[in-house]
């Protein structure tokens, strides 16, 4: 059975979007922590 | 004041750990996407899963050592312990974002919907809104002591919603598949791809220990930085 052709960009999305939350909040975390 | 130089030690350990994280959670990435076969029904999508599971399991593990320390907090009334709980919310809230962005991201692809009212979804979001509250709380309370014991016994409440969230999916008829890896007969996946979810499961832990460790000693350093001002202005008067 042919795969939706969607299903790539939406592992995409999926993909980007956890990358984002994640270096968007270790990068925040960084700056918020490097003077203390 | 010994505290000082180990809390940055731990800081500056938690920043190395952090980024060696990050770099293999770049890996994971590479592997799951070039490295790992599609799966014949699910097409592309069910790669989602080597990010989806992973996170969760985190939130879970943190939401843990939030109950366990808000728990010992209030038998013991040790100040790490309480600071220890609030680190774990901040970066298990994070995580628990992340399943609620790419569990419906996956969900429309499979199911042809964003969002079901689903007994795992649902209680997942309500783990969320409590996380949230755990935070907003910390933030609204100035007191140390009296911020300590309200959000101890909020994190132990929102700890509790762990293993119901962990077996709705055997407990109510739910869209959520069932565990595939943690249950008692032999997962169901191929090699391959189970090579990459447990991979996947072992680095976004690490990633997770190196934020934790990084968020506990800033809070241990902020803590010391607040003791050390107030005793400048008792000093002072």
């Amino acid at each position: 059975m042919p795969m939706p052709p969607a299903n790539g960009r939406f592992m995409v999305a999926a993909y980007v979007a956890a990358a984002v939350i994640y270096l968007g909040y270790a990068a925040w975390l960084y700056w918020r922590t490097r003077r203390h | 004041m010994t505290a000082i130089p180990s809390a940055e030690r731990a800081l500056r350990r938690g920043g190395i750990l952090m980024t060696v994280g990050l770099v293999l959670v770049a890996g994971v990435y590479v592997r799951a996407l070039a490295f790992t076969p599609e799966e014949a029904t699910q097409g592309l999508a069910q790669k989602i899963f080597y990010i989806h599971a992973p996170s969760a399991w985190v939130a879970f593990l943190a939401c843990g050592i939030v109950g366990v320390c808000s728990l010992l907090y209030l038998f013991l009334k040790e100040p790490r312990l309480d600071l220890l709980a609030a680190a774990s919310a901040e970066v298990g809230t994070v995580f628990l974002t992340t399943v609620l962005v790419t569990g419906p991201i996956w969900g429309k692809t499979i199911w042809g919907a964003w969002w079901t009212w689903d007994a795992r979804l649902t209680l997942t979001l309500f783990l969320w809104f409590v996380c949230l509250g755990y935070l907003v709380l910390r933030g609204a309370v100035d007191e140390p002591g009296r911020r300590a014991r309200y959000s101890a016994v909020l994190g132990i409440l929102g700890a509790l919603l762990v293993p119901f969230i962990h077996v709705s999916v055997l407990l109510f008829r739910t869209l959520h598949p069932q565990p595939v890896v943690l249950q008692t007969s032999r997962p169901q996946l191929p090699n391959s791809m189970l090579v990459t979810l447990l991979l996947s499961f072992a680095v976004f832990t690490l990633f997770f220990v190196g934020l934790l460790v990084r968020r506990y000693a800033w809070a241990r350093l902020a803590e010391a930085r607040a003791e050390r001002e107030a005793d400048d202005a008792d000093a002072s008067r």
